[in-house]
């Protein structure tokens, strides 16, 4: 340990590989070091699941729950987007090379109490019993207008300027209800509040783009799933680094992060060694002193021996519950995987309720999503704090990355990741500098 | 990694055989030639002062017997394993392994043994396990006795062979061995094999079949 680094990453979480990989690839001497035993911090896969029964502090799982070992279970639920930035990153860094993943097979909304299929093409617009007969039509024309929205194309703006009016504008050109606003805007553009109806259209329109972008890769949802869990995810990253040279060391504790003249960042120690870097990487448990806490997210997970009723039997799914059809100011996700992910036993769903906490007994806000589960096996509560960094890294060159957010996908995840190596290297990640040689993969 | 199977086509269109792929990771000490042995494998090379593992860590080669061709994927520590940081997707999977040590030094054969083991707590049951002790064209150095290692592999139903990459001794024979032993059929996946899921490739577009298995 005791060796000069261009940068040392403390944390094995997800942002923490993936930018560990970056520098490595960038040509950066990267130490990368975990306290833990494990790879992936909270962003981990809890394997067997008696590991995962005593961290919650239950007693040990029963035999019908079959061979802890076959369990993966996720601590933070997530999907990835088919066409979206994590996917990008994956396929251009060879990391995919490492992974197989599986269409998350449906994705439904929330209203009145029920849930139905989240409709994006005209043919399934028309089907949908979301809406009133002339309300589909409406819907429809929406629909079309996204798809042929073309930035770059003003004609395809037809009298609108997305640039300079609003969302809420843009719904009433086409005159849609306001149940109707409430889907595209959360199940479709995947906005966690309302605050996106003062924003300009533009920003909206490409996500819902995304969004039918990504459907239309791999047919049934946008999203995709890794085999094994998102525990893969991280180990896959780290690996990267470690071809181009990173050095990794778990189950090391870091003492101290070392500041030298300027408050620049000097080192690391962990006991007596001292590794000395010029930057320092780092997700917010490594350096409380310089992050704050900016609110909570509850996540609850659940052990289910049956799939989620009125999903036709999904073997994954998610289910988006609209803040306003419960009264709350941020929407509450629901997310189904199974023993088709190789993370549970033959037999066996994990669904995962989480939202970000708004009162005092979060346990009472997620209630509409447990609801929608059925008889419930085993349940799992845990409560985070969020943490965003108070330092910009840009003098003490420590960079530190948000904790996870409650958000259903991966994007915001990759545009921290993405922000922060501009910020610690002055330059936006080339991905033209990934060796495409890097073995003959065919 | 499933066992992907297909059977080729020649441009004739007639059949050749089928062609089986299977995951094998390299095991051992720092510096016993864990990267040299597949670069002699792979592309017939060796180098007296190769760097500690860079930029190549998944590497493929076929190995032709009768009527099948073994299509090996091969993974390399990347330098993962010097501070024991080899992540579980390392083993995941894997239906070959070749543990290595170097024969003239005893601790490395040590920790063979403790490969092995790890071996057989992380990775599938079935899995296919080749012991090589390594720089065989240092035997005038040898610290560690070929009957001592013959009698553990064989005490652990492990193939064994000294090999040089250096002067290619056994190299390719091992990799041979190790195909020969694979199971070839539907099942050689399963259990611990193949997730059944799909790889991700640039500019993919709609569903294709999942991993496919020998016919």
């Amino acid at each position: 340990m005791d060796e000069e680094y261009d940068a040392i990453v403390l944390g094995t979480g997800l942002k923490e590989c993936i930018l560990s990989g970056m520098l490595s690839v960038s040509g950066k001497k990267v130490l990368h070091v975990d306290r833990n035993k494990y790879y992936g911090g909270e962003s981990a896969s809890i394997c067997p699941l008696e590991e995962l029964f005593s961290k919650f502090g239950a007693p040990p799982p029963d035999e019908s729950y079959g061979r802890g070992r076959d369990w993966n279970v996720d601590l933070i639920p997530k999907f990835l987007m088919a066409n979206g930035l994590l996917v990008k990153l994956l396929i251009h860094t060879g990391v995919t090379r490492y992974l197989e993943f599986k269409s998350v097979e449906g994705s439904y909304v929330y209203k009145g109490g029920k849930i139905s299929k989240v409709p994006v093409d005209q043919k399934e617009a028309l089907a949908s019993d979301l809406m009133g007969m002339f309300e589909k039509r409406r819907f429809r024309n929406f629909l079309i207008y996204v798809q042929d929205f073309s930035d770059a194309d003003p004609k395809t703006w037809k009298d609108f300027d997305p640039n300079t009016q609003n969302m809420q504008a843009l719904y009433d050109k086409f005159g849609l209800e306001k149940s109707t606003q409430d889907f595209t805007g959360h199940a479709l553009a995947l906005y966690r509040n309302d605050d996106y109806l003062n924003d300009p259209a533009v920003n909206t329109i490409k996500r819902i783009k995304l969004y039918s972008d990504s459907l239309a890769r791999y047919g049934k949802s946008p999203y995709l799933y890794p085999m094994y869990g998102l525990g893969e995810l991280p180990q896959g990253f780290a690996r990267l680094s470690a071809i181009y040279g990173g050095t990794y060391m778990l189950d090391k504790p870091i003492d101290e992060i070392v500041i030298g003249e300027g408050g620049k960042v000097a080192g690391v120690r962990s006991g007596t060694e001292v590794a000395k870097c010029k930057q320092v990487y780092c997700d917010p448990s490594y350096v409380p002193d310089r992050v704050r806490k900016s609110g909570q997210v509850i996540r609850c997970i659940c052990l289910l021996d049956h799939p989620i009723a009125n999903t036709k039997d999904a073997l994954s799914t998610q289910i988006i519950i609209p803040q306003k059809q419960v009264g709350r100011n941020s929407d509450i996700y629901v997310s189904l995987v199974s023993y088709t992910h190789q993370v549970a036993a033959k037999g066996w769903f994990i669904a995962m309720v989480s939202t970000t906490v708004e009162t005092e007994n979060p346990e009472n806000e997620i209630k509409p999503g447990l609801d929608l589960l059925g008889s419930i096996r085993q349940k799992f509560v845990s409560i985070s704090d969020y943490y965003v960094p108070t330092d910009n890294g840009l003098d003490s060159q420590i960079f530190i990355s948000e904790s996870f957010d409650a958000t259903t996908h991966f994007e915001t995840t990759c545009l921290d990741v993405l922000d922060i190596f501009k910020r610690g290297t002055g330059e936006e990640f080339d991905f033209s500098k990934i060796k495409h040689e890097l073995g003959d993969e065919e | 990694m499933a066992n992907r199977t297909g059977t080729a086509q020649r441009p004739n269109g007639q059949t050749q055989g089928k062609i089986c792929q299977f995951k094998l990771v390299l095991l051992g000490e720092s510096a016993v030639g864990k990267s040299s042995l597949v670069l002699r494998f792979v592309k017939g090379q060796f180098h007296e002062y190769q760097e500690s593992t860079i930029g190549a860590a998944f590497l493929t080669q076929t190995v032709c017997l009768d009527d099948t061709t073994v299509k090996f994927e091969i993974w390399d520590t990347a330098g993962q394993e010097r501070y024991h940081s080899l992540a579980p997707m390392y083993y995941r999977g894997a239906q070959a392994a070749i543990v290595v040590y170097d024969i003239t030094n005893q601790d490395t054969f040590g920790r063979a043994k403790t490969w092995v083991k790890e071996l057989q707590r992380q990775a599938s049951p079935n899995i296919v396990i080749a012991l090589a002790g390594n720089k065989q064209d240092l035997a005038n150095k040898r610290m560690v006795e070929f009957e001592e290692a013959h009698a553990y592999a064989d005490e652990h139903g492990l193939l064994f062979m000294e090999t040089s990459a250096k002067t290619a001794m056994n190299v390719n024979d091992i990799f041979l061995a190790i195909a020969k032993k694979l199971p070839k059929n539907e099942q050689a996946g399963a259990p611990g094999g193949g997730g059944q899921g799909r790889r991700l490739v640039d500019g993919d577009t709609g569903p294709k079949a999942a991993g496919n298995c020998c016919k």
